[in-house]
């Protein structure tokens, strides 16, 4: 538990340090290069990027940054988009609400398998079209059977089967999750709420936390992930959905840019069965304790001791 | 020599159990469950700020559930011809008319074989603008849910809770929730099949 923690104490604050030192040069060397190089109109907006991406480069890890850096960082990120994408996002850094534990449980007796959840979760977060990424992963299943590598998720007729049912698989954001303590720079961690979260630009691409997590619930981008400029999800989170780069980890974050604004995660909102239960576990009114104080309820690969916050759960 | 490896031998046993007292009363200080079920203090979810812009009318739900009061979505502003007394009058119907107001387009199929529904035993059969549930009690269209209850009780029970149905848009904030008829069609409950929107690698691929 100890060990996630990063020591604040650590960096001077006064004066220069090795980072700052450098990150001015960079800027000085990398808008005097780019100066040359093109020149005129275009070479002001090339010099710009270069400045911000060299900024970017030396920036701190999330965790580390004053609230100052993160807008900085935030502010850095939109020119960005604006000039390599040329859309007008809107991103924010918007930190956990006080008081809250967010967990999840699945009706695996009321889920019909029409996996609107999948396919509002990949446009939500603006995951790789090319590669076809997906947070969410959802089974048909034979009765009895309760592990999820038994399912079948090719299934092509229609929904629901008689004698089938249905169960989906995602990030669990266990509690204790062995993906955070695999991680070698401490790119992923916890939140307050809860969340396990990855900041992307701290990730080498590894995979050891690919490798740690027992639910497959990491995805790796091989390929600079894909997304029509007119799909792009323009609503973004420094730690959820924005633009994920080639060799760089993700995975879901219960849609951080819409649950700390009080909104469901989008697939909680897409399912038309209301077989996604979210809310917060510390909040003992909450739809989600009222599910685990009156159903079955069972967690997957529980003996593991990983304490996921998603439930599964029978009427 | 025997008498190293003995000494040895119950040296690895203490630092074993050590480490595995010390591990269990970790995990024991630091359980989820427990964090949860100490958890009792209610919270107050209306001073999350957020944007609160619910397009959908809403009304206050005649019932409470474990947190107070909440709301449902309002129904009567999504039938399409309410109000039912502007047609369900003494006036005589021209036959011409005659399919259109005998809303030959709403199948019934509520209820099992003998037990399949009849229009009045949910509509009031006098004043069409309301429902009443099996005692005669009038029911507005926008409180369904306390007519669906009477048989649907499990349902409802979960619905109340939370177990059942779903929150709109939201999950902080006043609790505003589904009514049963905002995704159930009243005349056909059950859920239609249809073909799934994408499909789903094997969990290690």
């Amino acid at each position: 538990m100890k060990d996630n923690k990063i020591d604040k104490s650590d960096p001077p604050e006064n004066g220069r340090t090795r980072r700052s030192f450098l990150k001015g040069l960079s800027i000085a060397a990398a808008a005097g290069s780019a100066g040359l190089v093109t020149g005129g109109c275009t070479g002001e907006v090339a010099s710009e990027e270069m400045g911000l991406k060299w900024e970017e480069y030396f920036k701190k890890n999330y965790r580390l940054m004053s609230q100052k850096e993160k807008d900085e960082t935030v502010e850095r990120l939109v020119k960005l988009a604006k000039i390599r994408v040329g859309v007008d996002i809107q991103m924010s850094n918007q930190a956990p609400i006080n008081n809250v534990l967010y967990g999840y449980a699945f009706n695996i007796s009321r889920c019909k398998g029409y996996m609107d959840c999948v396919e509002a979760c990949v446009q939500e977060n603006n995951l790789d079209r090319k590669s076809k990424t997906q947070y969410i992963r959802l089974f048909e299943m034979e009765p009895g059977k309760l592990d999820p590598s038994t399912g079948d998720g090719k299934y092509h007729h229609e929904v629901p089967v008689e004698d089938k049912f249905y169960m989906g698989v995602q990030c669990f954001h266990c509690e204790n999750a062995p993906c955070i303590k695999a991680c070698p720079t401490k790119a992923t961690w916890r939140e307050p709420d809860g969340i396990v979260v990855v900041d992307y630009d701290w990730c080498i691409g590894c995979r050891y936390c690919l490798a740690a997590c027992p639910y497959w619930g990491r995805r790796f981008n091989w390929g600079e992930p894909q997304v029509p400029a007119e799909e792009i999800n323009l609503k973004q989170h420094y730690l959820g959905n924005r633009m994920r780069m080639k060799g760089v980890m993700e995975k879901c974050t219960f849609c951080v840019q819409r649950t700390r604004q009080g909104k469901l995660p989008a697939c909680a909102n897409a399912c038309p069965t209301g077989s996604r239960i979210f809310g917060n576990l510390l909040d003992p009114d909450s739809e989600i304790r009222f599910v685990l104080k009156t159903k079955k309820v069972f967690r997957f690969k529980e003996e593991l001791g990983t304490d996921p916050k998603f439930w599964y759960f029978m009427d | 020599m025997k008498k190293l490896s003995c000494y040895s031998g119950s040296f690895w046993l203490g630092l074993g159990a050590t480490l595995l007292t010390a591990q269990l009363a970790m995990a024991s200080g630091q359980s989820l469950l427990d964090k949860i079920k100490g958890a009792t203090e209610p919270v107050d979810n209306t001073k999350i700020e957020s944007a609160y812009t619910l397009t959908a009318k809403t009304v206050q739900a005649e019932e409470t559930y474990q947190g107070g009061t909440f709301r449902v979505l309002a129904r009567k502003d999504k039938i399409t011809r309410y109000r039912c007394s502007v047609c369900h009058t003494d006036k005589k119907v021209l036959v011409k008319n005659g399919a259109l107001y005998t809303h030959s387009d709403i199948a019934i199929n509520h209820g099992k074989g003998q037990n399949k529904l009849e229009c009045i035993q949910c509509h009031d059969e006098k004043n069409r603008d309301v429902l009443s549930d099996a005692a005669g009690t009038k029911i507005d269209f926008d409180h369904s849910y306390k007519l669906c209850g009477q048989c649907h009780f499990r349902q409802k029970r979960d619905w109340l809770g939370g177990a059942h149905g779903k929150r709109e848009t939201y999950w902080a904030g006043e609790r505003v929730i589904r009514n049963c008829t905002s995704c159930h069609n009243p005349h056909s409950p059950a859920f239609k099949t249809k073909m799934p929107e994408t499909y789903s690698l094997p969990l290690d691929d």
